[in-house]
């Protein structure tokens, strides 16, 4: 009945309703009840209060991990001493001024559907710093975990109910944060592979199970589940329970999120496009699951962290990445989904611009790049700049926390909306990006 | 050690009446002619009136970037920096030549209209007049050397309980500063709702109730924090109208005394299937087993619960859970704890297996937490930095030989990655052994409680000197140890450096490993510097020293571990918050929310809903030498612990006061067991129950720590925290879809209830019908043996030919042979049916003790019955009843 107040004049209980559910007063069951009845969260396409006209209704999150060397991917310095430009020599793309390694004759082609953002920078060298970082698109703070890109994105927008939001593939490096776990990455815990057969925990039927059986199982639950019927009302846990349970079984028994899923349905054409390698046939379900109305797919891949011989294993990866992205944007494309899908690909950091003893290199966070792609976004262009060798920004850096900005613009979610975390804490979505502003001029 | 007395926390609750005519009387009566003369003080008057006008808020001046060129300390207290902004730079907000013209009167008054804050002040107002006297007078700073000193605040009435709806009292603030002096502060106080929804406050301590419950108003005047108790009782049945309620032990006591003045009639005492289920989850993480609930309720003794209790706090699965909990709370987190040894892996074990051990020895807490609080790398004072690294060797090699738990000290506490600088030592700390959240002081005064950032860097200053690494004096020896490694100035990986290191420990050889230690002191360093660079002089104010929270006075930094005052200040037995933190967080764990909610915040805003009760438990914990199992027993064998989670009218929303149970999902660690459990074979289940600590997920289990990108997926979809972040807000008792989904549809789930050794598989074995065709044939086999039988005995009958009738004699015996097993093989076959359905009465109730730990009703067995005769085969039909068990609500909750 006490209700002390926090930082801001919030209450605990506020904060406990409001501090998950952002501002609307609501605790978690009415939120979910109100989801259902498409009565909060934002429409993807309305306008934010911001003047801003958002295209894109999802996002795929490409997240290369371990860093990525931008000097041998998409920040070549062809003019650098020799330790420093390493062995891959740059390509023409179809955008003039705009050149990739070598490597990339694919993404060379299709260079026009996306961006690189150039003279990225921060100086968290750490792998789980630097990941929370781009992940979050918030400097981290030891008092404070902020929730994965994602999480905000399930928050934000709404979803079907018989999908998952967020789907992280295999999973998440980052959790919910201060979001909660309502708010975390449904994670398949495996990545499909070619010519390997794919199924994800939780979505399949189990073997040998029909959906006669499963409604009939149902019904059972149902008559055996009813001790607390008459303080349900009250108690958000026991609420809350039976929600998710509804949903679970909308999400099981329906052939949505099954099909959306089960990407042996894909012809062989489309399968060979997107090749083999760690994450190409991962690209193609984030493809199928936002074509089926996911709003935000992760894929999570763990190899670019190569701090010795590092031309034998570009010489994997680099053509790999080259496939399963050039793949992405074809065929995202060709589905009519890529003006409405906002694509960020990214590591932690970039690598040392000069080459080790090992013939490796190290973690480097005052220069990386990213990609943007889709959502409406202006493609075609390098936005930023790396130095001479490329050890840092030329001019003005672009922080992290601007492309998180921008990505969260793109998708209509207002980087300034302000949450409470469970200290009643109040903690904007984005506390220091900035809009970058080529990427919608 | 010098006496630390803690005057400022005991603002307010104990202060005396002030004598009324040394009070001065309100500033509003005081400034409200403009014939005043007096000159108002910056700290008394105009910085309050500017935090009441909002002036120093996060979204105004009070924000780090400042608001229109003018920025004020958040929150006040700065009063230097609030000077300055007020008085000094490129446009200074006053104007001593020209006062009226100043700024800060001509922008919220609206004189100038550029304010972006608005309206806020009228020009002529008591208000106005004291900024603008303070202005006329020269606006002088606060002279920190010689001004009086906040001492406290005195807020009246203490209490109010409201009889109806729109009443209203007037709240009284006087504070008394050091040099005794007193002043009505009334009018120069903020005051501030935690409940609008009970209780509305006006600028002015004007409290009007508005609904029925309980709440406090809050009054803040300069450092001082006063929550004044406000109710409406929520029904007529209170004070002589209230029914007599059983109150055995003095926590009922305590507890129904609030209840009685709030009109709220706690529940009925719970049935004992609900009590063994909630006291076993609750005490042990576990759920009780179906012969333990069986006996349990066959037992006709009134004393059983309290038997029970006993037997719990004695069981294995007591001290890991709450080893577990410990962990939680002082952060054994695998990821910052990585580097350390030649197998790091080990280490999470090793503190946990220290606190375990101590824990199950019923270890007071004040012991057990010396025994990190002063934790240092070696094992003695005099043991050598060879001693040293052996005595770690024997922990680290392959098979270890010597039990880290046996160590006196557990320093990996310390030696957290995230634990490296001394504010995030002093932040884990009051965390962790104070339950106070001292962030905000880090950069800004506390909003709702007394600390200043003084306050937060002269608290820091214990532990500047905690270090983490070699020591000086060693470092030469560890150089030489490296070199006779071969390790010396090699750029090497730390995979190849850690396979270089557990080989020569395994061999035997000492390697170096890094430990915690405390550093000279600054003073003696820089006197040692002093004395080899003469003439240059120490800045001996740079260093700032130590001085406890809420304490007067500073600590003499010349210990030898400054981290022993700290231990003595835990350990004196008015520190207001040690016994109070464990004390709260404990309750918490059994009642859902603590008497201070959220536990771990107890800041002067935030009142105990129930301050009689907290004290009466700290003073008595304390009383009893920190006895952790006099504190759970008193707890759950009281009478409100035992309360039905069924309300009434009078109780239903109650959610602070402890009026009835509230159903809580189960911890995530608790959950997985709980399915393990109800699913086990009575083997696997004597296993567990020997060793949780080794088994189980409320213990240290390897299947559940493993190490990896999430660890364990149950467990992470769950929420059991990661202990990164000093929040017990870091476990998450919050329900998701994942958990729905796996729980409903995982093959985890699937494989665990049909696993080959478990209870489903063992009990429904040889229970298979066989299949509808073959029991078909069957019978249609015997059918056509009847009739040829039948015809047999026809043509035997008809025939005469005795050479022909032995041959359908014998026809006839063998057709008849083969009959009869067939019918004999029927019949069994129906009698182990009949008895298979006996025996699936059996199962269900078995089902319903496994996982709701209770007899099924009449009507709930009829149902299964139902079920299970429409299913396939008894193990199929079993198996959907257990998992719809599971998956109920009455499974996953603690109730």
């Amino acid at each position: 009945m006490s209700n002390p107040r926090f930082c801001d004049g919030f209450r605990r209980r506020d904060v406990l309703k409001v501090g998950v559910l952002g501002g609307l007063g609501l605790n978690l069951v009415d939120y979910l009840r109100m989801a259902k009845a498409a009565t909060v969260g934002s429409d993807p396409a309305a306008n934010d209060g911001t003047g801003n006209k958002p295209k894109a209704k999802a996002a795929i999150y490409i997240r290369l991990g371990g860093g990525p060397t931008h000097m041998d991917t998409f920040d070549l310095k062809p003019e650098a001493p020799a330790e420093y430009r390493g062995q891959l020599k740059p390509i023409k793309t179809n955008v003039a001024g705009m050149e990739i390694s070598e490597q990339m004759p694919l993404l060379a082609k299709c260079a026009d559907k996306f961006t690189i953002l150039r003279g990225v920078s921060h100086t968290l060298a750490a792998h789980e710093l630097g990941s929370k970082y781009l992940l979050t698109g918030n400097r981290p703070l030891p008092s404070l975990e902020f929730p994965a890109i994602g999480s905000v994105v399930a928050k934000e927008l709404q979803s079907p109910d018989d999908l998952p939001p967020y789907v992280a593939i295999p999973n998440s490096y980052q959790g919910p944060g201060y979001l909660g776990l309502p708010y975390g990455a449904f994670s398949t815990n495996t990545t499909p592979r070619m010519g390997q057969k794919f199924s994800v925990r939780g979505i399949s039927l189990q073997e040998g199970m029909t959906i006669d059986q499963v409604s009939r199982r149902e019904k059972l639950l149902a008559s055996v589940d009813t001790t607390f019927r008459k303080i349900e009302e009250r108690s958000d846990v026991l609420a809350g329970l039976d929600e998710f349970s509804e949903q679970a079984y909308a999400m099981i028994s329906s052939s949505r999120a099954r099909q959306a899923f089960d990407i042996g349905k894909e012809p062989e054409s489309i399968v060979q496009r997107f090749g083999d390698g760690e994450t190409n046939q991962g690209a193609l379900l984030a493809c199928r699951l936002i074509e089926a109305g996911a709003r935000f797919v992760t894929i999570q891949t763990g190899k670019w962290d190569m701090h010795e011989g590092i031309y034998t294993r570009l010489e994997k990866e680099i053509p790999a990445l080259d496939r399963s992205l050039s793949a992405l944007l074809t065929t995202l494309e060709e589905r009519g989904l890529l003006e409405t899908t906002a694509i960020m690909v990214s590591g932690e950091f970039g690598r040392t611009p000069k080459i080790n003893q090992r013939g490796g290199r190290d973690h480097w966070p005052r220069a990386m790049f990213c990609l943007m792609a889709g959502g409406g976004m202006k493609t075609g262009q390098v936005i930023g700049s790396s130095d001479e060798l490329g050890q840092g920004p030329a001019g003005d850096a672009i922080a992290p926390d601007d492309v998180a900005y921008s990505l969260f613009h793109a998708l209509g979610i207002n980087p300034h909306k302000e949450y409470h975390t469970n200290t009643g804490r109040p903690v904007m979505i984005s506390r220091e990006g900035k809009l970058i502003e080529p990427l919608f001029a | 050690m010098k006496r630390i007395i803690l005057a400022s926390f005991l603002i307010g609750g104990l202060s005396l009446p002030a004598d009324a005519a040394e009070v001065l009387r309100p500033a509003n009566q005081r400034f409200a002619s403009t014939a005043t003369a007096e000159v108002p003080d910056l700290q008394r008057h105009v910085l309050p009136l500017m935090g009441r006008l909002g002036c120093n808020g996060r979204a105004c001046h009070g924000s780090f970037q400042g608001q229109g060129g003018f920025r004020l300390s958040l929150f006040g207290y700065d009063f230097k920096m609030d000077h300055e902004a007020l008085t000094a730079g490129e446009h200074p907000r006053v104007d001593p030549k020209k006062p009226v013209e100043s700024l800060i009167l001509a922008k919220p008054t609206g004189t100038d209209d550029d304010h972006g804050g608005g309206h806020r002040l009228d020009v002529g107002s008591w208000q106005y007049r004291i900024l603008l006297r303070w202005i006329e007078a020269g606006a002088a700073p606060v002279d920190e050397a010689t001004s009086a000193k906040f001492d406290r605040l005195e807020v009246t009435p203490r209490e109010i309980v409201f009889a109806k709806t729109g009443e209203k009292a007037q709240l009284k603030a006087i504070c008394h500063w050091s040099d005794g002096t007193a002043e009505d502060v009334t009018p120069l106080c903020r005051f501030q709702t935690s409940d609008e929804a009970v209780a509305k406050v006006d600028a002015t301590g004007r409290i009007t109730v508005v609904g029925k419950g309980d709440t406090h108003i809050v009054a803040f005047y300069d450092n001082g924090v006063v929550p004044v108790s406000v109710m409406l009782p929520v029904s007529d049945k209170n004070g002589e109208n209230y029914p007599t309620v059983p109150t055995p032990t003095k926590v009922d006591e305590l507890v129904v005394a609030k209840l009685r003045k709030l009109g709220v009639v706690p529940a009925e005492v719970c049935s004992d299937s609900e009590f063994l289920r909630r006291a076993s989850l609750d005490i042990t993480g576990t759920l009780p087993t179906a012969e333990e609930v069986e006996t349990f309720l066959a037992d006709k003794s009134p004393k059983k619960r309290v038997r029970k209790i006993d037997e719990l706090l004695e069981r294995p699965a007591y001290a890991a859970w709450w080893a577990t909990k410990f962990c939680d709370t002082w952060g054994n987190a695998e990821s910052q704890l990585k580097n350390i040894g030649p197998r790091d892996t080990l280490v999470p074990e090793q503190w946990y297996n220290w606190v375990e051990r101590r824990v199950a020895e019923n270890m007071h807490y004040d012991d057990l937490v010396e025994g990190v609080v002063l934790a240092t790398g070696r094992s003695s004072p005099d043991q050598s930095f060879d001693e040293y690294c052996t005595e770690m060797r024997s922990y680290f090699c392959s098979k270890p030989t010597a039990d880290y738990a046996d160590r006196e000290t557990m320093p990996w506490y310390w030696m957290r990655r995230n634990m490296k600088k001394s504010n995030e030592k002093a932040l884990s700390f009051s965390y962790a052994f104070l339950g106070v959240r001292l962030q905000c002081a880090e950069c800004h005064k506390h909003p709702f409680d007394q600390w200043s950032q003084y306050d937060f860097q002269h608290f820091t200053a214990f532990f500047d000197r905690v270090t983490t690494g070699y020591p000086e004096k060693d470092r030469e020896k560890m150089r030489a140890m490296m070199v006779s490694l071969k390790l010396d100035g090699k750029k090497i990986g730390q995979k190849a450096k850690d396979d270089i290191l557990r080989a020569a420990v395994d061999k035997g050889m000492n390697v170096p490993f890094d430990e915690v230690y405390i550093a000279r002191s600054e003073r003696t360093r820089e006197k040692d510097k002093s004395k080899n660079d003469k003439g240059k002089r120490v800045d001996a104010s740079r260093v700032i020293t130590p001085k406890v929270l809420g304490g007067d006075e500073l600590v003499d930094a010349s210990y030898d571990d400054p981290r022993q005052p700290l231990m003595d200040w835990l350990r004196q037995k008015d520190n207001p918050y040690f016994a109070r933190a464990l004390v709260n967080r404990v309750w918490a764990h059994y009642f859902n929310v603590g008497i201070v909610e959220p536990p771990d915040d107890m800041n002067l805003a935030n009142a105990p809903s129930n301050a009689a009760l907290l004290g009466w438990l700290a003073d008595e914990f304390i009383a009893h030498d920190y006895d952790l199992k006099w504190l759970h027993r008193t707890i759950t064998t009281s009478r409100t612990y035992q309360l039905s989670w069924k309300t009434n009218a009078t109780n239903e929303f109650d959610l602070r006061n402890f009026s009835h149970a509230v159903p809580r999902r189960l911890p995530a660690e608790v959950v997985l067991d709980a399915v393990m459990t109800a699913t086990a074979g009575a083997d696997e289940l004597a296993k567990r129950s020997n060793d949780p600590a080794e088994l189980c997920a409320i213990g240290m289990s390897k299947g559940y720590t493993r190490r990896g990108a999430g660890g364990n997926y149950a467990l992470s979809v769950f929420g059991k925290p990661k202990r990164e972040t000093p929040c017990d807000c870091e476990r998450s008792n919050e329900p998701s879809l994942l958990q729905t989904v796996y729980l409903r549809n995982d093959e985890e789930m699937f494989d665990l209830i049909e696993r080959n050794d478990g209870w489903l598989k063992h009990a429904t074995k040889g229970m298979k019908r066989p299949n509808d065709s073959a029991l078909k044939a069957r019978d249609d086999r015997i059918d056509q043996l009847a009739s040829r039988v039948k015809q047999t005995d026809e043509k035997f009958d008809k025939n005469k030919d005795n050479r022909h009738r032995a041959k359908l004699d014998d026809e006839r015996r063998r057709i008849k042979s083969e009959l009869a097993k067939l019918e004999a093989e029927r019949k069994s076959e129906a009698d182990a049916q009949a008895a298979a359905t006996t025996k699936a009465a059996d199962l269900v109730r078995q089902a319903y003790l496994r996982t709701f730990s209770r007899q099924p009703s009449e009507k709930e067995l009829a149902r299964a019955d139902e079920y299970l005769a429409q299913s396939p085969d008894l193990a199929s039909g079993l198996r959907d009843l257990l998992w719809a068990l599971m998956n109920s609500k009455e499974f996953v909750v603690n109730h």
